[in-house]
């Protein structure tokens, strides 16, 4: 790519100098393209959105058995009321906000010895993460089904948390050291001459200087345990204890699913995800592992 | 996204550059650093070492022992060999799950691939809002899965939704989207497609982002084709990272499980089965725990390899 870049240095100077005609000739074009663009990107936006219309309008839209008319609030209030929503929400709000601390926490320092460690165990440590992330979590639900039984983490917040956290910790390892990789190693050399420790350095230096790193890997991990529904499905078994993911699918159980209110918590499920994505998606890394692969 | 910075991790690793090894530092204070280094990443690493074995290594040994045992949930069982995986590699169920995965991670990976890479192409010519668009478009890879299936059953469930009424009020007919075993397979991939493009489409964009423009212009002068352009320089110079992108949508494709559970339960009559349904059923409907296993091992064997594969392609690439 780079030698791409550096093949023809002066082509682009060169191409700029006396281009002012054709260029405006092409822009009257481009801007004609330009909405048709818009027009073809619009229809597409909107056939993509219409689940996520459907679910929004229905959450609003009075439920069979309501006097209401217009938009209402009257299904979100229900499923509150009338069911375990309020649970469910800090149950998922625990579970998830613990295992985004303790991956950031598990991750960050592993990272740090990828990023930096040049021993063949270090880069053997690396592939096993690697092949890790690739595996089904199914293959190691049963066998970790029977273990947490017998410590009594079946139907248990933190068995599920611990979960989490060991799927989680394969790829936000990878897109820490991703992250690390960037910081130059210089700086780090700076403080070791005067006198601070490897370990030091990591806190000090490193650490202090990779937001970015670490709210992406925040965020992937934040997904993955607000999204996740096949270890939900497998280890919890009480309505108490259920998370969201749960909870949602605990209405279509019953005979005839109650729309409205299926829909009233379905907007409450995924409000936490699109606020993050709407403010932080800067920090944005589609599917975590992609953009440190891309990357590394 | 990270591609900036990893260009510099990049380079810095082709230096082989370790901790304090770039010469400024005297070398007797190097190797008291190292040791020291070496002592702090051991500690460093320990948590993460500890969850990997607890999580992932131990569950690996004894998913294999099950998988060689008649056991269920509750006991191992006997030792019986590859009894279990004879069993399931004979049964038409298997074969047919396995026929399904394929399919589905075929569509699954070109589709959203040729979905994201148009999008992708699209957004990078300049369109008037055009990054709202881009956050628009990633909302169904934002969006729980829980919440867009159920969004998605609402639409075309029962022969009353609104997709299927669509299709009656248009007089085509009121298509069975989930009753009918080749409708459901080709929604069920659909939904998949959906959910997965924006994935697609944030590579490709970011793949594209880093591509010379003046290359084109240059191409232009020659006389070169749209087209030409696209197959002959765009894709090439994308290519790294389209690999990437399909590989490991390869791996989300074949590990699926909520997509299609929660859309059609892996029905009607098992015609939407993948591997990881038919295994999750097994355990924990059949309550056949070896069998079961078995499946899931016979998968994770297989995964295994196509990812120590691009493990080692990647990091060939990497020193090129």
């Amino acid at each position: 790519m780079s030698a791409v870049l550096h093949a023809h240095p002066e082509s682009g100077p060169a191409l700029g100098i006396d281009e002012g005609k054709p260029r405006r000739v092409l822009s009257e074009v481009g801007m004609r393209g330009r909405w048709w663009r818009f027009v073809l990107i619009l229809a597409i936006t909107a056939v993509v959105l219409v689940p996520i219309l459907v679910t929004v309008i229905l959450a609003f839209t009075p439920g069979p058995n309501s006097t209401a008319t217009g938009l209402t609030f009257e299904n979100l209030s229900n499923v509150f009321s009338k069911t375990l929503a309020a649970t469910w929400l800090k149950n998922s709000l625990i579970t998830t906000l613990a295992t985004v601390l303790v991956s950031v926490a598990v991750a960050a320092p592993a990272g740090y010895v990828l990023s930096r460690g040049r021993s063949k165990a270090v880069s053997g440590y690396s592939l096993l993460l690697f092949v890790m992330q690739s595996l089904p979590i199914i293959t190691s639900v049963v066998p970790l089904f029977i273990l947490f039984a017998g410590m009594g983490l079946v139907d248990n917040l933190m068995g599920l948390t611990i979960i989490y956290v060991g799927s989680t910790m394969t790829v936000a390892t990878w897109m820490m050291a991703a992250y690390f990789d960037s910081i130059p190693i210089s700086l780090e050399e700076a403080s070791w001459i005067d006198g601070c420790s490897v370990f030091g350095s990591f806190t000090k230096v490193v650490l202090r200087n990779s937001l970015p790193g670490v709210l992406s890997t925040a965020i992937f991990a934040f997904l993955l345990a607000w999204n996740d529904y096949l270890v939900a499905i497998v280890f919890l078994r009480s309505n108490e204890i259920f998370t969201l993911p749960m909870g949602v699918q605990s209405f279509f159980q019953q005979n005839a699913t109650d729309w409205t209110s299926v829909m009233a918590l379905a907007v409450v499920m995924m409000l936490p995800p699109v606020i993050v994505f709407a403010t932080l998606n800067k920090y944005f890394s589609v599917g975590g592992i992609g953009g440190s692969l891309a990357g590394r | 996204m990270s591609s900036t910075t990893a260009q510099s991790g990049l380079a810095r690793a082709r230096r082989g550059l370790a901790p304090g090894g770039s010469g400024t530092v005297p070398g007797k204070r190097k190797s008291k650093l190292s040791a020291q280094a070496t002592r702090t990443f051991f500690w460093l690493l320990l948590p993460s070492v500890v969850l990997l074995v607890l999580i992932h290594g131990y569950p690996l040994v004894y998913a294999a022992v099950q998988a060689t045992h008649d056991g269920n949930l509750l006991q191992t069982g006997n030792f019986i060999g590859g009894e279990n995986f004879a069993t399931v590699l004979t049964s038409p169920a298997f074969w047919k799950a396995a026929q399904f995965t394929l399919w589905f991670t075929i569509v699954g990976v070109f589709g959203s691939w040729l979905v994201g890479l148009g999008l992708a192409l699209l957004l990078r010519t300049k369109i008037p809002a055009g990054n709202t668009f881009k956050v628009l478009l990633l909302l169904p890879w934002v969006v729980p899965i829980v919440v867009s299936s159920t969004a998605w059953n609402w639409l075309v469930a029962t022969p009353d939704s609104l997709i299927p009424s669509m299709f009656r009020n248009l007089g085509l007919g009121t298509p069975l989207f989930l009753a009918d075993p080749t409708l459901a397979s080709i929604t069920v991939m659909v939904f998949k497609v959906w959910v997965s493009f924006p994935f697609m489409m944030m590579m490709t964009s970011a793949a594209l982002a880093s591509v010379d423009e003046t290359v084109y212009e240059a191409a232009s002068m020659d006389g070169a084709s749209r087209w030409q352009q696209f197959t002959q320089i765009t894709l090439p110079l994308i290519a790294r990272s389209t690999y990437i992108s399909w590989i490991l949508m390869t791996i989300f494709c074949v590990n699926d499980f909520p997509t299609i559970y929660l859309l059609t339960g892996g029905g009607p009559v098992s015609a939407t089965t993948s591997l990881v349904v038919l295994a999750y059923r097994t355990v924990f409907q059949d309550f056949a725990t070896g069998p079961g296993v078995a499946i899931a091992f016979l998968m994770t064997m297989t995964l295994v390899v196509i990812s120590v594969i691009l493990y080692r392609q990647i990091r060939k690439s990497s020193v090129e």
